[in-house]
């Protein structure tokens, strides 16, 4: 019996020591730690991306294609319409969903405050060195005053993408809003896809996504509605650029492309690696919409089956297609936000 | 090979909040639902164990099915059943702890049964024959049984905590990784992957297999103490 036991130990003990061996590797590799301190600024502006190249940067991706019109990336609120057509599984209406509206209009009001835009904007320029964020021209802004939260109303719940929460602005954010008006906000992160459908079944109070076709569905099928104060059901605030990555060495050269679209036109054209996130989240759908026509490339995995060979849908998170793209040497479409922090820390996202 | 030991030390270490917050859900979700599980299953696993009537048979392969069950089939029952536009949408359960441990609970018992249902089918005649020839009232039998079956009740134990603690698919999809409300370690690890932070993710393993480690030892020393 006691040689049982002893054996038991032992084979735990060595799952132990697997783990920890899986473990070793990616911490070593990716990021050799002496200086990460230095090594991603560099990395991180774009127009450094050629001299990082033979000193043997950190992270090999880089950003090859950036600050194009077609990749502006917009963040907008909606707040979730008590009063919208809910339905439940089987499609039958069901009219008493309860939604936090006074919580979500807080919390909506306070981000579009000057306090609340302020600190969105000026949000990672300590940390990266850059904004990772800027304010939308002519965004709507809030003056009025804010109402406290109580015993009913005190727990908003906000459905957001993995971007916004990744990047580590929400939770720079909300501690603020939690603490001044006594809410507390429970952040589900999922991609845009996810995230609206979790408003649609009555899960969320508001929602913070960066898809407009989605966004402008969402509010036509009448799941969103205008706050008091506001010209709009769709508050979009704040925006980043989507940004093109692939390995320093090009292959298929789209930094010098004219456009992105003639860029991802080159990638397909060459059968490039390229990593999409396929999971219906805003960057997957602003991916979809920067393909050639002619490739047919949509949501369905039977539109790109044929080109299985370099297309790869992974459906994961933001940080680890990156790391995907990174270990494959391939492109990836991410915005960039997510992209800075992942450099920033020696590819990972945190 | 030692990097992931050395960040998880020091990560249970630096006494990061967050870290406790999610091993303080994690224990009370898994201890709550394992408990519970046991609390059901055992005089289920009993009664389909000893007496025999007729349906036996059909509950029998019922339970077997729903010991089957893939976690993201319940935690998407649960899911649909406590959503905002669900039937039970004003308890307001939805990404909370106690739905989360409804959710094992459903996953669990059956296995509680199935397992305790095998041993006392084998063990039940003998004392079955004993109680009668003594006029016991059921009530006591059943007593007897749960006293013969204190060994097997130990190991079962065992295997409803295994599985309360691993779960990830029905946990994340009713409890929503929410931080400081429902991100259980699980969850956690799905979530720092998920960002490329494995190194993290892995880090969070080893202090999972580590509780795990504990909890057998510590079960394991108790079941010691009622060896026949």
């Amino acid at each position: 019996m006691k040689t049982n036991r002893l054996l038991a130990l032992f084979l735990v003990g060595m799952m132990l020591l697997a783990l920890a061996a899986c473990g070793g590797q990616p911490a070593n590799s990716p990021a050799p730690s002496p200086a990460p301190s230095s090594d991603p600024k560099e990395a991180v502006s774009p127009s450094s991306q050629s001299e990082a190249a033979p000193s043997g940067p950190v992270v090999n991706t880089v950003i090859l294609k950036e600050a194009d019109d077609q990749m502006i990336n917009t963040y907008t609120l909606l707040a979730v319409n008590p009063g919208a057509p809910f339905t439940d599984a089987n499609g039958t209406p069901v009219s008493d969903v309860s939604v936090n509206t006074s919580g979500a209009a807080a919390l909506i009001q306070w981000l579009l405050s000057e306090e609340g835009l302020k600190m969105a904007a000026d949000y990672g320029v300590e940390q990266y060195n850059d904004h990772l964020f800027y304010l939308l021209e002519g965004a709507p802004v809030y003056e009025g005053a804010i109402e406290k939260a109580t015993e009913e109303t005190k727990t908003i719940r906000l459905s957001t993408t993995t971007s916004v929460n990744d990047s580590g602005l929400l939770g720079a954010l909300l501690p603020v809003f939690e603490e001044q008006y006594g809410y507390t906000v429970e952040v589900q992160s999922a991609g845009t896809g996810k995230a609206i459908a979790a408003a649609k079944y009555g899960n969320a109070d508001l929602i913070l996504v960066h898809a407009k076709s989605q966004e402008e569905a969402f509010v036509s099928d009448g799941f969103s509605y205008v706050l008091p104060g506001f010209q709009s059901e769709r508050l979009s605030f704040l925006y980043n650029y989507f940004v093109l990555c692939g390995p320093t060495e090009d292959p298929a050269k789209v930094a010098e492309s004219a456009t992105v679209l003639d860029a991802f036109a080159a990638i397909a054209e060459g059968k490039h690696t390229f990593i999409s996130r396929g999971d219906g989240s805003g960057t997957h759908t602003k991916e979809l919409s920067l393909w050639p026509e002619s490739l047919g490339i949509t949501q369905e995995a039977a539109s790109f089956t044929v080109y299985a060979d370099w297309y790869r849908s992974a459906n994961a998170g933001m940080g680890a297609c990156l790391v995907m793209a990174e270990e494959q040497k391939g492109y990836i479409l991410t915005d960039k936000a997510t992209f800075l922090t992942f450099m920033a820390n020696g590819g990972k996202v945190a | 090979m030692g990097k992931a030991f050395e960040q998880a030390a020091a990560l249970i270490l630096s006494g990061d909040r967050e870290l406790w917050s999610i091993l303080a859900v994690t224990a009370r979700m898994s201890l709550c639902s394992s408990l519970a599980a046991l609390a059901l299953g055992v005089p289920l696993g009993i009664w389909l164990g000893a007496c025999s009537f007729p349906g036996r048979r059909a509950l029998l392969v019922v339970n077997r099915t729903l010991m089957g069950t893939p976690p993201v089939v319940c935690g998407l029952l649960f899911y649909l059943l406590f959503s905002g536009v669900g039937p039970f949408r004003r308890l307001r359960l939805l990404f909370t702890v106690p739905v989360m441990i409804l959710a094992q609970v459903t996953l669990i018992t059956p296995l509680v049964v199935g397992n305790l249902e095998s041993y006392v089918t084998a063990v039940a005649p003998p004392v079955r024959e004993t109680a009668r020839g003594l006029g016991l009232p059921p009530w006591k039998v059943f007593l007897l049984l749960v006293n013969e079956c204190l060994y097997p009740i130990f190991s079962v134990y065992l295997l409803a905590f295994a599985r309360a603690i691993a779960e990830v698919g029905a946990v994340s999809m009713v409890g929503g990784g929410i931080a400081w409300k429902t991100n259980v370690m699980t969850t956690a690890i799905m979530q720092y992957t998920n960002r490329g932070d494995f190194s993290k993710a892995i880090a969070l393993g080893i202090i999972l297999m580590a509780l795990s480690l504990g909890v057998n030892l510590l079960v394991s020393l108790l079941q010691g103490g009622v060896r026949r």
